[in-house]
């Protein structure tokens, strides 16, 4: 059965290109447009892996992505960030989270900038899903 | 040495001119001798004596003919008639001829002393006399050229003053009016001086003053600078600083002036400021702009990726999505290059006939597509008796669609759990030709700090979605177009835009 893959993205335009990548390479996609609906469909659908969006409207893709990691249940659901910003600003605000949850987050199995290449996420989606 | 004073004496008698001439030599005088009239005459003319001694009776030309050409060539010659019995006529008509002095015959030693000593005398207060005179010529000539000098300066001053300086009479009549005003009035000086008073050439706020202050009808405080818009010959406004004053004579008002400095130069600098304060801005959000252009690259990338995808899968649903994606991100750039010309640019209106009613479905239906998407409703509510007015609709269109963006942005990003969000266009017709737009929302809100920055710096809530312009844009837009912008906004109840323009009837097409 094929893996599924969600992406959490408020961008529409985003939301197509990344469903089309993952259908083009034999992954279902389920899509999410902000982080609380994200969350809602983590535990509905139980996902193989997260392409996640930073920036959105009501709950950003930082405060997804601490939640997600600091969840026992959840923490070994891979992540794939897929942001305009960049990956330090990201890390750097992960570690300022930490500092205030006195956990430590891994960082996240790959880190894609926008304008993000349809062939290197699929290389990416493989490496880590096989 | 004293230059000896030169005498010429005029007889007919040889023995009278010997020992006159021998006696005058010997008492210190130049002394040349004439027998006759013709003779005497040649004489003073080569020798140009002071003091003439003439017999009166002589054959030939007689004294009184002598002294008259003697007075002709020298009205200051002192010419002693030498008179002898009977000659009494002839010493009156002597008189006359201005003769300084008589001798009678037989000549004694005593008076004719006597006579040259006065004689002497005159020709001394003469000499004095001249020298005072020249003197006085001189200091009149001096006096009168450092009085010239002194009103040339003035008058230079005047004339040459950068600021327009402009002088009345008592009556308000102008009499002084100098270059500096002709290049703020725009008057030429002749149709000025003499024929125009401050009731036609100032604006009336500051004419009441100046008559209260020459009628003495009050304490007119004119000397304050201030800043005042004249309006010159050919209608312009010209701001300038202005201060004024009455002036007094010994008691009496005599008339007042006023001065003006020409602010257009100022006002051009300050605005040139403005505008170059704006460009910097606008370097600043270029580089907040980055995160933006990310993510509209990621969409025309995906837009080219999808496409391809559905024409090897020979997909039409998936082909017209791609379309969608590559037409709405296009649709972004241009947006945003057209926002960063509009802001860096300056922009003259260009009004044009159009029905703003129609400008805002336009712009309704280009947002209408997001809207539905994230289920907000767009409201319209247009005066029915707004029709076609002269205004720039691009302006129009440009600023609506930067505040129907954000208010559909400030659903979006509004983290109530379950509402109905709305956006509200609204037009009305409103007095004095002008037209309110108002753009509402029930979205996020803003806070006191955010309201008071939206309209001062390119500045977004929105993150990497915004370029922090939409507003500064809106605003310009909304200035050069004569026209004025409020917002009213609370945190979590939405915010109101309106906008105010100015119209024109529509024009007749010839």
């Amino acid at each position: 059965m094929a893996k599924k893959v969600l992406n959490v993205e408020d961008d529409v335009d985003t939301r197509t290109f990344v469903s089309t990548v993952l259908e083009k390479n034999g992954y279902t996609p389920i899509l999410a447009k902000d982080g609380e609906e994200g969350m809602r469909k983590v535990g509905e659908e139980r996902p193989d892996l997260i392409i996640l969006d930073i920036l959105m409207p009501k709950q950003s893709g930082i405060k997804m992505y601490h939640e997600l990691k600091t969840d026992a249940s959840l923490k070994d659901i891979p992540v794939i960030m897929l942001s305009a910003v960049s990956k330090r600003t990201f890390l750097r605000s992960q570690e300022a989270l930490t500092e205030f949850g006195d956990e430590t987050v891994p960082e996240p199995q790959a880190y894609l900038e926008k304008p993000v290449e349809p062939e290197d996420l699929a290389e990416i989606l493989r490496k880590i899903l096989g | 040495m004293k230059e000896m004073t030169k005498l010429l004496i005029i007889d007919d008698e040889e023995a009278i001119r010997k020992v006159l001439t021998v006696s005058l030599a010997s008492d210190g005088y130049d002394v040349s001798a004439a027998a006759g009239g013709e003779e005497g005459i040649a004489l003073f003319k080569k020798e140009f004596p002071s003091i003439v001694l003439t017999d009166i009776k002589m054959p030939g030309m007689d004294g009184i003919e002598a002294l008259k050409q003697i007075k002709k060539l020298n009205p200051d010659a002192e010419v002693i008639m030498i008179t002898g019995h009977g000659d009494m006529d002839s010493a009156i008509e002597a008189l006359k001829l201005d003769a300084s002095d008589f001798l009678n015959k037989p000549i004694k030693d005593e008076a004719l002393s006597v006579a040259l000593k006065r004689a002497e005398e005159r020709i001394a207060i003469k000499k004095k006399l001249k020298e005072y005179t020249d003197d006085l010529e001189n200091m009149v000539r001096m006096a009168t050229e450092e009085v010239k000098r002194r009103s040339d300066f003035q008058n230079k001053l005047i004339t040459s003053s950068n600021d327009a300086i402009v002088a009345t009479d008592e009556e308000g009549d102008i009499v002084i009016y100098n270059r500096g005003a002709e290049r703020i009035f725009g008057y030429p000086r002749v149709e000025i001086i003499r024929k125009m008073n401050i009731d036609k050439l100032y604006p009336q706020a500051i004419v009441s003053e100046f008559r209260s202050g020459l009628e003495r009808r009050g304490d007119a405080d004119l000397s304050e600078w201030r800043e005042i818009a004249i309006v010159a010959k050919d209608g312009e406004n010209v701001p300038t600083r202005f201060s004024g004053s009455i002036l007094y004579g010994e008691d009496e008002v005599i008339g007042s002036v006023g001065f003006f400095q020409d602010l257009r130069e100022v006002k051009r600098l300050q605005e040139e400021l403005i505008k170059s304060e704006r460009l910097a801005a606008a370097g600043q959000t270029v580089a907040g702009l980055a995160h933006y252009i990310k993510n509209i690259l990621n969409g025309l990338k995906g837009g080219t990726y999808v496409l391809n995808v559905a024409l090897d899968n020979n997909d039409t649903g998936k082909i017209k999505g791609g379309w969608a994606m590559i037409e709405r991100n296009v649709g972004r750039i241009s947006d945003l290059v057209l926002n960063l010309l509009a802001y860096s640019k300056e922009r003259k209106p260009e009004p044009e006939n159009c029905f703003p009613n129609e400008i805002v479905e336009e712009v309704c239906a280009l947002i209408e597509l997001k809207a539905r998407e994230s289920s907000i409703e767009i409201q319209r509510d247009l005066d029915p008796l707004l029709g076609k007015v002269y205004m720039d609709p691009n302006a129009i269109h440009r600023a609506l669609l930067n505040l129907v963006s954000n208010a559909i942005d400030a659903c979006i990003f509004d983290s109530a759990p379950k509402k109905q969000w709305w956006v509200k266009v609204a037009t009305a017709i409103k007095e004095n030709h002008t037209v309110r737009f108002e753009v509402a929302d029930n979205g996020m809100g803003m806070d006191k700090e955010t309201r008071e920055k939206i309209f001062s710096s390119p500045f977004s809530t929105k993150g990497e979605r915004g370029t922090g312009l939409g507003l500064l844009v809106t605003e310009k837009i909304v200035k050069e177009n004569g026209g004025t912008i409020d917002v009213a906004s609370e945190q979590g109840n939405g915010s109101t835009f309106t906008i105010y323009l100015p119209f024109q009837e529509a024009q007749k097409l010839r």
